[in-house]
């Protein structure tokens, strides 16, 4: 039996001790995150899965934990506890680089805590505390990084979102009479659940970064440190997922159906929503330069599918959701891993200015390669699974519109994650790099090759994952999905995915031994190249990674800032309406104190006459 | 497991000879076109294994690792691929998902390998190759969408199969999407040629622009083995149509003439094409084809009006 209070207290405790040894010696203090969130995850997953995780309380004033189906709350909790464990092996290396080492390592552990506290209480309160308690440890980190800007629109946004969460939590408190989660939203109705249920959305895209609430994404993960970054992709972000869950799933469909898709009028319209983040998160994450941030575009996109499926509720999709937040978390961790390694190489993420990397750090590589092929979904890769599965719903519910965006999203990946694999990895070695870039340490390589591993076993072998999200489905009240040892069925037919994994082994085999009879081939240099007679000698004329898709980007590109300028629009109104205010009440200028004196005395006389 | 795996390598290596074989025809026939001679029918056996017996250069590991990855990757594909009824390696499996994916491995494999080379030329052949793909597919996928929702199955075995017979209780079933969906089959058509590179939209081989694009820095057994994936592509390709529109085949006969009435449609056409720039490619797919895969989809799915 493993307390989740002792856990919680574990996680501040630790925190203090990071921030104490911190100031001693910046390494051991950020060693001691990867001691205790390896201790926190190794005790939720173990004792998670069990079924034994104890929810008494004996120390923390106000706090509660749910006792009992724990389902949804374990998985997502397993999952971000094992995010940060694997990206805090990469905390000793950055943390010298950080303005305030020891405070970075507290507030590491501090979100943790939060984090745990998100998922499992049952007390809307609680949540609410816990969640503010990851936006602000969170707040702190994102400016260690390059830019202070983005910690300031993070706080914007989540703030909105915190608020509507808070809202909500109130309108149900009014209904249900207690800050029971369950009871909330099981108990709300008429037009307060409709209330709630936009509330909600509004937390959870703030939280996803979906559109249209999506700005801060690209700003926090393509500026905060490379271990945050990883951190918010796979692991924070998710707390939205869990709000969409709540307010999709587990409140009652909100508003008229539509009958040729059998479908509630709210739901369609987050589905709408979810579409648009997809085709957003695309077309920006093509036109990147930077290899973070187009990731982070690539984050908001998943985003987009995770509430497409969630929309749908049926066996599939919300399967297909749930897996898609595992999957999604375990790829793009991977991925700004390999590329925060990249970037502690050689202090850079800009695409335009690395190349060749492959050469100097081919583990890397491999993890990064394997990283894009589950988040393209391409098979054997865990992403095709669940692709396949909201594919399979999509179709099902012959949703047109919708459809159009999944599979220009899906497609659309296949761009934008082969641009920083061809432009920081293959290409000319450039000169500046050749020297002084050796592979990453091991400890580094170790939680990516570790994730490399989830990526490859979600794909062949996902039955043993989705089982287990069979449990929480039957939690959530929805159908199970039909999934025997190895296949799985949809709505319009099965997948075996270990067939599909050996198969492609049976292939790569013939081919590599087609390759190995015949005759060997001559090593030329990279720079031995057909070059149309012309005589080339330096390596960045000769490697092509700037404006790598322009002739795409020219099509779109004097749209990109729509949504932008719209929350410009927004502040510059805002400012208006200050400065309309400060000019008429807080104000030294004598003729506007007489207009008020006039105004006043005037109500005065006329008050009982006329008004 | 192992006859069944042994059966799709067949299935793979069929593929291969038939692609190959009409291709050559394919090339006697456009001669002919041109008031030309033609080369023989086998020519194209010939190229490849002269190439495969040539001692050539690498660029590096991922240079070869590319190759590999991507002929693999297309041979695993096409063992999943079913030819007639009955004639196909793992039956049930057959998924339409797993070809439009499966098939990317390749892509993305020869597409590493090509960027690995350190040829700009090469870089901008796949940049243009992914761009053409974002375009065609996203019509097609709206069809087949269509398909799959009418039929009920996204198995191709299954999907053509509803188009042979018609059953008592199953509505649209008994004929040939080609007819049941006539505008979606242009578009389809359409996205076929893109898919194989034809004109107009071979804008990513480009030989006189960009020197054949990916293709720019192989030679001897590495262009001889993309030659192979080449011709398994579309093999997959044209099979993967003749099954969603042309009701798939009783045996292999039927298949063979489909396959090859198909592909040389589509070489024709091409062949009296001149070729797109690569923006055009996408205001193309994304203009009328799009407009009338959506129109088709919509009309067939919600009014149900399917000849």
């Amino acid at each position: 039996m493993a307390s989740l209070e002792f856990l919680v207290i574990i996680a501040l405790l630790g925190g203090v001790l990071a921030y104490l040894v911190g100031k001693l010696s910046k390494v051991v203090g950020a060693s001691l995150t990867v001691l205790v969130s390896g201790f926190i995850f190794v005790s939720v997953a173990y004792f998670g899965l069990n079924g034994s995780l104890d929810a008494s309380i004996t120390y923390l004033p106000f706090v509660s934990f749910e006792a009992t189906d724990l389902y949804l709350g374990t998985s997502f909790g397993i999952l971000v506890t094992f995010i940060f464990f694997m990206v805090s092996f990469f905390n000793p290396y950055f943390v010298d680089k950080f303005k305030y080492p020891s405070l970075y390592s507290m507030f590491y552990l501090f979100s943790l805590a939060g984090v745990l506290g998100v998922f499992f209480t049952d007390d809307f309160l609680v949540l609410f505390f816990f969640f503010e308690l990851v936006v602000w440890t969170s707040l702190f980190l994102i400016p260690l990084g390059k830019s202070k800007k983005a910690a300031s629109w993070y706080y914007g946004f989540s703030a909105f979102g915190s608020f509507s969460l808070l809202f909500a939590i109130f309108v149900m408190r009014n209904t249900a009479g207690s800050f029971n989660i369950n009871d909330g939203l099981s108990m709300v109705g008429g037009s307060d659940q409709i209330l709630v249920f936009i509330l909600l959305m509004v937390a959870a895209f703030a939280k996803l970064g979906a559109f249209p609430l999506h700005i801060w994404l690209p700003k926090v993960l393509g500026n905060s440190p490379d271990p945050v970054t990883s951190v918010f992709s796979g692991g924070l972000e998710k707390l939205g997922a869990f709000v969409a869950v709540m307010g999709l799933v587990k409140l009652a469909p909100v508003g008229p159906v539509i009958e040729a898709i059998d479908m509630a009028l709210g739901q369609y319209l987050i589905a709408i929503l979810g579409a648009l983040t997809i085709v957003f998160g695309t077309l920006m994450a093509i036109r990147q330069d930077d290899a973070k941030k187009l990731i982070a575009y690539s984050s908001m996109s998943n985003g987009g599918y995770i509430l497409v499926a969630l929309t749908l509720l049926n066996d599939t999709s919300v399967s297909g959701a749930l897996y898609h937040v595992l999957i999604h978390a375990l790829a793009s961790t991977a991925a700004f891993l390999a590329i925060g390694a990249v970037n502690r190489q050689t202090g850079t993420t800009k695409m335009s200015e690395l190349g060749g990397m492959i050469h100097k750090m081919p583990v890397t590589y491999i993890v990064y390669l394997i990283a894009i092929i589950s988040m393209a979904g391409i098979p054997p890769m865990g992403g095709f699974v669940s692709k396949w599965l909201i594919f399979q719903s999509v179709i099902n519910e012959g949703m047109i519109l919708i459809a159009i965006a999944t599979f220009f999203g899906s497609i659309g990946s296949f761009l934008y994650v082969f641009r920083p694999l061809a432009a920081l990895f293959l290409g000319q070695e450039l000169p500046e790099f050749r020297k002084v870039i050796k592979e990453a340490p091991f400890f580094m390589l170790l939680p990516m090759i570790i994730l490399s591993g989830l990526n490859i076993f979600t794909g062949v072998h996902p039955s043993v994952i989705l089982q287990y999200i069979n449990n929480v489905l039957a939690e959530l009240g929805v159908t199970e999905l039909g999934i025997t040892t190895w296949t799985l069925s949809g709505n319009n037919g099965d997948l075996y995915p270990a067939l599909i994994a050996v198969v492609f082994g049976v292939g790569v085999v013939i081919a590599f031994i087609i390759f190995i009879v015949l005759k060997k081939s001559r090593k030329v240099d990279l720079m031995d190249t057909y070059t149309a007679g012309n005589f080339v000698y330096t390596e960045e004329l000769l490697h092509y990674s700037v404006d790598f898709y322009a002739p795409i980007e020219r099509l779109y590109e004097k749209h990109i800032n729509i949504m932008k300028d719209f929350y410009k629009g927004i502040a510059k109104k805002v400012q208006e309406f200050g400065s309309f205010v400060k000019y008429f009440f807080f104000t030294n200028k004598p003729e506007i104190t007489v207009l008020w004196v006039v105004i006043v005395l005037g109500i005065l006389l006329l008050w009982g006459d006329l008004l | 497991m192992i006859i069944s795996i042994l059966m799709g390598i067949s299935v793979a290596f069929f593929g291969f000879v038939l692609q190959t074989s009409i291709a050559g025809v394919n090339r006697k026939i456009i001669g002919r076109v041109q008031k030309r001679y033609g080369p023989k029918w086998y020519q194209e056996f010939l190229d490849i294994f002269k190439l495969l017996s040539k001692r050539s250069v690498t660029h590096g590991w991922i240079f070869d690792f590319g190759v590999i990855m991507a002929l693999g990757g297309i041979i695993a594909t096409a063992m999943f691929m079913p030819i007639t009824n009955d004639l196909m390696a793992f039956p049930g499996f057959d998924n339409f998902f797993i070809f439009v994916y499966l098939i990317a491995v390749g892509m993305l494999g020869m597409a590493m390998s090509a960027s690995g080379s350190g040829n700009p030329l090469a870089s901008i052949g796949v940049m243009r190759a992914l761009t053409t793909m974002l375009a065609y597919e996203i019509p097609f996928m709206i069809i087949v969408l269509t398909i799959i929702k009418l039929t009920g199955h996204s198995s191709l075995s299954e999907i053509a199969m509803f188009q042979q017979t018609a059953v008592a209780g199953l509505e649209f079933s008994g004929t040939w999407f080609m007819i049941a969906l006539p505008v979606g089959f242009a578009v389809a058509f359409l996205s076929l040629m893109g898919m194989l590179g034809k004109k107009p939209f071979e804008t990513y081989i480009a030989p006189a622009e960009i020197a054949s694009g990916p293709m720019v820095e192989y030679g001897g057994k590495q262009l001889g083995m993309l030659f192979i994936m080449h011709e398994i592509t579309v093999f997959i390709e044209v099979s993967l149509f003749v099954h969603l529109f042309l009701g798939g085949a009783e045996n292999i006969w039927i298949f063979l003439i489909k396959y090859f009435l198909v592909y040389t449609s589509v070489n024709l056409i091409s062949n009296v094409n001149g070729r797109f720039k690569i923006d055009q490619v996408v205001v193309f797919f994304y203009k009328w084809p799009l407009l009338f895969a959506v129109m088709q989809a919509f009309v067939a799915i919600y009014l149900g009006w399917v000849i």
